[in-house]
C-alpha cells in the first residue's frame, strides 16, 4: 500500500483560534456555460451550482464554491460518492460539455474555527471580512499572507480554508504565528 | 536638584514615580510625563547641539513637531533607537536616553567652533565647500562630516523586537482626537457607522482638555470638563473604536492609509517582551474625517534658538497638563492672541511673565482678561536679540516702524529665564495633501487650507483654519452632517462662549537693525538654515520653492520642517515680492512622523521573510543532505553532498551516475496545466511555435511559447491525455505568468474557443527517472507495463497503476538520456519517491539536483529560458528554426520573427564554446570578445551556461555571440580580472549528438 | 493602494490583480498580412496618457477574470470597470 504524507499540519488551538488539517477530501474543479452543462451538473449532484459571486450552495454530500463566473470547486469527503469524479468526467468532459479537473492533491483543507479567526486573517489579507462573517456559505478568493486561497464560511466562525499544497506548511506556520498575536 | 513642577494634575500620577537616565544621570519623573516634560520638571533645556553650528539647542514644543529634542533610546546594539522625539516619547521606569549630534557631550562641544565660523558656512555649504580637491573627499571631508554631524545610531544587530500588521475597514476614519474630532466620531457612531478614531498621544482631547480659562465656556462648563464628558460619553458607543497611541504615517488614494499603533513603548522593560511593540494598521475607510489640528508657528528672529525658547501653547501645555513651569521669569512673544491663554495660565500658577506683542493694538475677551490681571503688554514690539549661552537669559525688544519693516527707538533690555514665542497656527494639511488634496492660501492670516472636500474625505476644525472653539464646533457639526448625509442634533443646544480674535499682524522675518548677515534668524532648526541661507539661495538664482529647500536643506531633517516650511515659503515670498499662495508648498510626503523598518516589515521577518513552496518529497531531500536552491518560490535539491563532497564533487558523481546506470530527479515544480476543450488542439497551434494537431492520443511534444514580440517566453512538453484533453508543462519559475497570459488570450482575442484551463501543479508529484538502467527500474515498478519501444517509445505516456494508484508516466528526456517521468497523485508523491529509491538501489540509482540537470542538459546542449534567454532571443537566435513550424497561419509571436530586426543576421546567437584549457571552466555571465586590443574593445556576448562536464571529461560552455551561427570554429576570447581565456566556438550539441541514448 | 471593482467578484484590493496595459488593442487577425510597420504598431505603440486611460487588468487572485477598467492617471481614480467583449462607457473620451 502506497502511504500518504500529509503536509506537516497539526491541530493548535490558542486565542480561541482552532486550527485543524482536514484530510481526504475530495475537491474536483468544475467548468462549463451552456445550459446543458448546468442542467447535467445538477442532476448528477443534486444541486444547482450557485450562480451568485463569493457564494457556496451545500447539500447533505456536497458543498459547492462559485470560484467564477464559469468556474466552481466542489468539495466533499472522500469515504463518501467514491465515483462522483468519474461520472462528472464521463458525463462533462468526455462528451465536451465542459471541463472536470480532479484537484484533491492540488489544495488542502486547513480548517480554522473560533472567534479570532477573522482577526487572525486579516493579519495577512486585504480582503474585508465585514459581509463575509456575517453569512455563512460565503466564499471567496483572496489572499493570505502573500498566498491565494479560497475561503469557505462553512458555520459560524468555522471557515475551510483551501491552499495550494505547496504553500500549506508556510501558511499553516504563518497562522500558528499570527494567532499568538490577536 | 531644582523641581520645576509646581503644580499637580490629574494626567501626572505622583504616587508613581519613574526613574530614568538621561546623558548617563539618573532623573525622576512621574507616570503621565512624557520624557520632554520630566527633563524640563528638572530644569533641564539644554538637549542637543545643532546640526551644523553646534550651537545648544533646548526643547522647542511638545509634540511631533519638536526639531530639537531628539534622543537616542538606550544603548544595546540590537534595541537602540535614533532620532526619537523626547517630546513623544512617554516616561518609563529605566529609560535611557541620551542627546544626540553633541559629541563629546551636550554642553562641551568640539563641533561649537563651527558656530564661530559660521560665515563660511553658507547656505548650500555642501555642495561648496567640499568641492576640491576632490582627494580630500573621502579621506578629509567625509569622515568630518560623519563624526560631528550624526543624527543618532542605527542599531548594528537584529531588531528583537516584534512587529504586526493588520487590515482594517471601517465605515468612517476619525484623524484626531481633539474636540473636532471627537464630536465627529461620535456624530459617525451614533449614526450607526462604523467608526475608527486615532490620535498619535495616550490621551483623547488635543489642547482642549487640558483648557483651564475661563472666558473660554461651553454649556456653562470650562471647555475641558466638558470635553471630558464627551470622551466619557464615546467611550460607550459599541460601533466606535478608539486607538490612542496610534499616529497616521500615510494618507494614500482611495481611503488606503497606514497608522502605527505604539503598544509597548511607554511600558518598562520587563513588560515589554513577548508583546507586540508595534502594530501597523493598513486602514480602509469610505470615509475619512480628518481632524489634525494645527501647529503654533515660532517667530525668525535673530537668536531665536537659544535653549529655553519655546513654542508658546507648549509652555502652557508643560503648566496646564505635566504641572511643569518652563521658567520662573518668562517672556511671551507674539502676534496672535492664543500666547495671553498662556499667559493668563501662567500667571494664575503665579508665574511671572509679560508680553511682546507684534500687533498695533488688539482688543479681544482675552485681551481683557490679560490687562486686568495687571499682565504688563508691549504691543508693537518685536525682539531683535537674545542673550545667553546655555540658555536664554535676557532679551532686547525694540518698537516697529509703521509699516513694520524697520525697528525705531531705543533697545529695552528684559531680563528673563524663558521665551514663549507665538508666530501663529499652521494647520496640518499634511494628510489632506498626502491623499492629493489641493490648497489654498488664505491671506488673511496666512495659512494653506484644503481647497476643497472631496464626497470621501473631509478636513474639520483647526486643520481646515478653524481656530475658536465656537466656530470650530459649530462648523464641525455643520459639515459632518452633510458629509454624512445624516442629521444629528447633539449639538443644536450646545452653548459656546469664547473669545474672538479680532487683530492680526504677520511679519515672516522680523525686522532688525544689525544686518542679515550678521544675524542668527533660525528658520529650520534641525538643519540649522537661516533667514540668510534663504536669501543667498534666492540671489543665487534659485526660485522654485522645490530648489530652495534643497539647497538650504530647509525641512529636510527629520521633523519634515513642520516648523519651517511657512517661514521659508514666507521669506521668499516677501524677497521676491510675489504672492505667497502663488508659491505653492512643497510636497508633504509620508510618512508624517518616522517609521521604524520593523514596523514597516510587520511579521515579514526570519521564517516569514519569504513565501516558500516544498514539494511533497521535500521531507526526503531533507533526510538526505540536499542543499536546496530557490526556484521562484520552491525549494529545490540543488546537489546532494555524500561524505563532505563539495558542491563541484557531488555534481560530478550525480552526473556521471545519471549518464552511467541511473539518477532521479524530484520534478514536481513543474508548472501543470490541464487543458481541456474542443478547441485545445486549436489553441496549442496558437499558442506554440510548433504544431499540434495531428498529435495522436498518448504521444507528448515539446513546445516553444513566444511573447507576441516574437522572443522565448517559456518551454514545456505537452501530452495528450484524450481527443480534446492535454496537460501542459511549463518551467518551474513561469507557471503563473503562463496560465495568466493563456487566459488573456482565451479570454480576450479568442473567446470564441472552447478550452478550459486549470492549473495542477501542485496535484501531481514528479519523479524523473534517467539513464541506461531507468527502463529496469520502471520495470520493476510497473512489472505489467509493457516498456518496449514499440509499445511505449520516446516521446510517448501511459497511465498505469503502482498498486492501486493512477500514475502518469511520460517517456519524456532533459538529460539525452533514456528517461521516464512518473506523475502521482501528490499526497503519495513521497511515497512513490521512496519506492523508486528502493527499486533502484540495485543500479546506483542516484537522486541529483538542479545543478546536474543544468549540467547533463547542458551537455545535449538544451536551452534553459531563463538562463540561457533573457527575453531577447528569438528560436532562430537559439538556433531552434526546426521547431518554428512555416505551414502555420499564426501563432503568438510569427509575425515578430520576420521583422526587418528579428531577421538581422549580426544578432546575438546561442553557441558551444570550448576552452582551449579543457579544465578551465568559464564564468557564467563573462563577456566574449575578438579582440582584446582595439579599444573600446568590441563586446560580442556573453557566456550563459558552464559546466565542467565529467561525461567529456572537459569545459563546456553555453554563450550568446554576435552572428554565432556562422563562426563555428573560430577563436574568442574571455577576458577575466587577471587573464584572457582563449575559447573555440563550437556546436551547442557536445555530446551524444545522433540521439543514441534516447533508446539505449 | 487602487480598491478595484471587479465586474465579478466585487470590490478588491489592489493586491489581488494584476495589470496589463492598454485596452482595446485589438490582435490583428491576419498578422501576416501587416507591413513591419503595421505590425511595429500594434506591438509597441501604447498611449501612455495624462487623464483617462482605458486598461485591462486581471483579478488574477480572485476569479482569474480579465476586464476593462477607465482610470483618470491625473489622480488615479477609477471612473468605471466593463468586463472584456463589452463596448467602454461612452460617455468617456
Ligand atoms: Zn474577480
Amino acid at each position: 500500500m502506497l502511504d500518504i504524507l500529509h503536509p506537516k499540519i497539526s491541530n493548535i488551538n490558542k486565542n480561541n483560534i482552532d486550527i485543524n488539517l482536514s484530510e481526504e477530501i475530495i475537491k474536483i474543479n468544475i467548468r462549463g456555460k451552456n445550459k446543458e452543462f448546468f442542467t447535467k451538473i445538477g442532476k448528477i449532484l443534486s444541486i444547482i451550482l450557485p450562480s451568485e459571486p463569493n457564494t457556496s450552495s451545500s447539500n447533505e454530500s456536497y458543498d459547492v464554491l462559485w470560484l467564477s463566473p464559469d468556474e466552481w470547486m466542489i468539495y466533499f469527503e472522500e469515504n463518501k460518492n467514491t465515483n462522483i469524479f468519474d461520472q462528472l468526467y464521463k458525463d462533462i468532459s468526455s462528451i465536451n460539455l465542459g471541463s472536470i479537473t480532479d484537484i484533491s492533491s492540488q489544495l488542502i483543507c486547513i480548517n480554522i474555527k473560533g472567534e479570532n479567526i477573522f482577526e487572525l486573517l486579516s493579519s495577512g489579507s486585504p480582503f474585508n471580512f465585514e459581509k463575509f462573517k456575517n453569512n455563512v456559505g460565503s466564499s471567496t478568493q483572496t489572499l493570505v499572507n502573500h498566498i491565494d486561497v479560497i475561503l469557505h464560511h462553512k458555520s459560524k466562525n468555522n471557515v475551510n480554508l483551501f491552499v495550494r499544497r505547496s504553500f500549506s506548511e508556510h501558511l499553516y506556520e504563518w497562522l500558528v504565528d499570527s494567532s499568538n498575536f490577536i | 536638584m531644582p523641581n520645576y513642577r509646581i503644580h499637580k494634575t490629574e494626567y501626572i500620577d505622583e504616587t508613581k514615580r519613574v526613574s530614568f537616565k538621561y546623558d548617563g544621570k539618573t532623573y525622576f519623573g512621574y507616570e503621565g510625563d512624557t520624557l520632554a516634560s520630566a527633563l524640563l520638571a528638572n530644569g533641564i533645556h539644554l538637549v542637543a547641539r545643532s546640526f551644523k553650528y553646534h550651537r545648544p539647542r533646548g526643547i522647542v514644543s511638545c509634540g511631533a513637531e519638536e526639531p530639537n529634542a531628539i534622543c537616542q533610546i538606550g544603548s544595546k546594539k540590537d534595541l537602540t533607537e535614533p532620532n526619537v522625539r523626547a517630546t513623544e516619547l512617554e516616561l518609563y521606569e529605566g529609560l535611557e536616553a541620551s542627546s544626540q549630534n553633541c559629541w563629546p557631550n551636550v554642553k562641551f562641544d568640539i563641533g561649537g567652533i563651527n558656530n564661530f565660523i559660521s560665515p563660511l558656512i553658507p547656505a548650500g555649504f555642501y555642495y561648496k565647500t567640499f568641492m576640491w580637491p576632490k582627494s580630500f573627499w573621502k579621506k578629509v571631508y567625509e569622515p568630518l562630516i560623519r563624526l560631528s554631524a550624526g543624527l543618532g545610531k542605527s542599531p548594528t544587530e537584529p531588531d528583537p523586537d516584534i512587529y504586526d500588521h493588520k487590515h482594517v475597514h471601517y465605515d468612517v476614519l476619525v484623524i484626531g482626537g481633539g474636540v473636532s474630532g471627537i464630536i465627529s466620531a461620535k456624530m459617525a457612531a451614533k449614526n450607526n457607522l462604523k467608526t475608527l478614531l486615532v490620535d498619535d498621544k495616550k490621551t483623547l482631547g488635543g489642547s482642549t482638555i487640558y483648557q483651564n480659562n475661563e472666558s473660554v465656556k461651553i454649556d456653562d462648563k470650562l471647555s475641558s470638563e466638558w470635553l471630558k464628558n464627551e470622551i466619557q460619553e464615546i467611550k460607550k458607543l459599541s460601533n466606535l473604536t478608539i486607538k490612542t497611541r496610534t499616529s497616521i504615517a500615510a494618507y494614500h488614494g482611495y481611503n488606503f492609509l497606514l497608522a502605527k499603533e505604539n503598544l509597548t513603548d511607554h511600558l518598562p522593560e520587563e513588560k515589554k517582551r513577548n508583546k507586540i511593540r508595534q502594530r501597523l494598521w493598513k486602514i480602509r475607510a469610505k470615509k475619512v474625517v480628518i481632524a489634525t489640528g494645527s501647529i503654533e508657528r515660532p517667530l525668525v528672529f535673530n537668536n531665536n534658538d537659544r535653549p529655553g525658547i519655546l513654542l508658546s501653547n507648549s509652555i502652557n501645555k508643560y503648566l496646564d497638563y505635566y504641572g511643569v513651569t518652563c521658567g520662573e521669569n518668562i517672556i511671551l512673544f507674539t502676534n496672535n492672541d492664543s500666547a495671553y491663554e498662556t499667559s493668563i495660565s501662567l500667571h494664575k500658577k503665579g508665574i511671572k511673565n509679560l508680553i511682546v506683542d507684534l500687533r498695533k493694538s488688539a482688543t479681544s475677551e482675552l485681551i481683557k482678561q490679560a490687562e486686568s490681571l495687571g499682565i504688563k503688554i508691549y504691543f508693537n514690539h518685536v525682539v531683535t536679540n537674545t542673550f545667553g549661552y546655555r540658555k536664554i537669559n535676557s532679551l532686547e525688544i525694540m518698537k516697529l516702524s509703521e509699516d513694520g519693516n524697520t525697528t525705531v527707538g531705543d533697545k529695552i533690555k528684559l531680563s528673563c529665564d524663558c521665551l514663549g514665542m507665538s508666530g501663529g497656527w499652521t494647520p496640518m494639511v499634511h494628510m489632506h495633501t498626502q491623499s492629493g488634496g489641493k490648497l489654498n492660501f488664505r491671506d488673511d492670516d496666512q495659512v494653506f487650507l484644503p481647497k476643497e472636500n472631496s464626497e470621501d474625505q473631509i478636513s474639520v476644525g483647526s486643520c481646515n483654519g478653524d481656530f475658536d472653539l465656537e466656530n470650530v464646533i459649530d462648523k464641525t457639526v455643520n459639515k459632518i452632517n452633510k458629509f454624512l448625509d445624516i442629521d444629528n442634533q447633539d449639538y443644536q443646544d450646545t452653548n459656546i462662549i469664547c473669545s474672538k480674535e479680532n487683530d492680526k499682524r504677520n511679519i515672516w522675518l522680523l525686522p532688525n537693525k544689525i544686518p542679515l548677515g550678521k544675524t542668527k534668524c533660525f528658520i529650520d532648526f534641525q538643519n540649522d538654515s537661516t533667514a540668510k541661507d534663504i536669501k543667498l539661495a534666492l540671489k543665487e538664482g534659485f526660485r522654485s520653492i522645490e530648489h530652495v529647500k534643497r539647497y538650504t536643506t530647509t525641512g529636510m531633517a527629520t521633523d519634515q520642517g513642520k516648523l519651517s516650511n511657512m517661514h521659508a515659503l514666507g521669506i521668499i515670498a516677501d524677497t521676491a515680492g510675489v504672492k505667497m499662495g502663488s508659491l505653492g508648498t512643497t510636497t508633504f510626503r509620508p510618512p508624517f512622523t518616522p517609521l521604524t523598518f520593523g514596523t514597516l516589515v510587520g511579521r515579514n521577518v526570519g521564517k516569514f521573510f519569504e513565501v516558500v513552496r516544498k514539494t511533497s518529497i521535500h521531507e526526503w531531500h531533507v533526510e538526505n543532505n540536499a542543499e536546496f536552491e530557490n526556484v521562484g518560490q520552491w525549494k529545490r535539491p540543488w546537489y546532494y553532498p555524500k561524505n563532505g563532497e563539495n558542491m563541484h564533487d557531488a555534481v560530478q558523481r550525480e552526473s556521471k551516475a545519471a549518464r552511467e546506470s541511473s539518477g532521479i530527479l524530484d520534478a514536481s515544480t513543474l508548472g501543470k496545466i490541464d487543458i481541456q476543450g474542443t478547441d485545445a488542439s486549436e489553441f496549442l497551434n496558437r499558442v506554440y511555435t510548433n504544431a499540434w494537431s495531428k498529435l495522436a492520443i498518448g504521444k507528448c511534444r515539446y513546445g516553444l511559447m513566444l511573447n507576441e514580440d516574437g522572443m522565448v517566453y517559456d518551454d514545456g512538453v505537452t501530452t495528450r491525455i484524450s481527443e480534446n484533453h492535454y496537460l501542459m508543462t511549463t518551467t518551474t519559475g513561469g507557471a503563473a505568468n503562463v496560465l495568466s497570459k493563456l487566459e488573456d488570450y482565451l479570454q480576450t482575442e479568442w473567446p470564441e474557443l472552447d478550452v478550459y484551463l486549470t492549473s495542477v501543479t501542485d496535484h501531481y508529484s514528479t519523479a524523473s527517472i534517467c539513464g541506461p538502467n531507468s527502463k529496469k527500474i520502471l520495470n520493476k515498478l510497473f512489472p505489467n507495463l509493457d516498456l518496449s519501444d514499440e509499445n511505449f517509445p520516446h516521446m510517448s505516456f501511459k497511465e498505469a497503476k503502482l498498486e492501486n494508484i493512477n500514475c502518469r508516466i511520460m517517456r519524456i528526456s532533459f538529460t539525452g538520456e533514456l528517461s521516464y517521468e512518473i506523475n502521482i497523485e501528490s499526497k503519495y508523491g513521497h511515497s512513490l519517491w521512496k519506492m523508486c529509491i528502493e527499486a533502484g538501489k540495485e543500479f546506483n540509482l542516484t537522486p541529483y539536483g538542479t545543478e546536474t540537470m543544468h549540467l547533463l542538459r547542458a551537455e545535449k546542449g538544451f536551452i534553459i529560458v531563463g538562463q540561457d534567454t533573457d527575453g531577447t532571443m528569438t528560436p532562430s537566435d537559439l538556433q531552434m528554426d526546426w521547431i518554428v513550424s512555416k505551414k502555420k497561419y499564426d501563432f503568438i509571436g510569427k509575425r515578430s520573427l520576420y521583422r526587418s530586426d528579428t531577421i538581422r543576421e549580426d544578432r546575438k546567437q546561442l553557441v558551444g564554446l570550448l576552452t582551449d584549457d579543457p579544465k578551465e571552466i568559464l564564468e557564467e555571465g563573462a563577456q566574449i570578445v575578438s579582440d582584446v586590443k582595439s579599444k573600446p574593445i568590441d563586446m560580442l556576448g556573453h557566456v550563459t551556461s558552464s559546466y565542467f562536464s565529467p561525461n567529456l571529461n572537459k569545459s563546456i560552455a553555453l554563450a550568446v555571440v554576435r552572428s554565432g551561427k556562422t563562426i563555428k570554429g573560430q577563436k574568442l576570447i574571455i577576458p577575466m580580472e587577471h587573464k584572457n581565456i582563449n575559447v573555440t566556438v563550437s556546436d551547442t550539441i557536445f555530446f551524444d549528438r545522433e540521439n543514441k541514448r534516447l533508446n539505449a | 493602494m487602487f480598491l478595484i471593482n471587479c465586474p465579478f467578484c466585487g470590490e478588491r484590493d489592489q493586491s489581488e490583480f494584476s495589470s496589463g496595459g492598454e485596452a482595446h488593442i485589438v490582435r490583428p487577425k491576419q498578422p501576416t498580412e501587416l507591413s513591419d510597420d503595421e505590425w511595429a504598431e500594434y506591438l509597441f505603440m501604447r498611449k501612455n496618457i495624462k487623464g483617462i486611460q482605458f486598461e485591462r487588468w486581471n483579478h488574477v487572485h480572485g476569479c482569474r477574470k480579465w476586464f476593462n477598467v477607465v482610470r483618470d492617471t491625473s489622480n488615479d481614480k477609477i471612473l468605471s470597470v466593463y468586463k472584456m467583449g463589452e463596448k467602454p462607457p461612452v460617455n468617456y473620451k
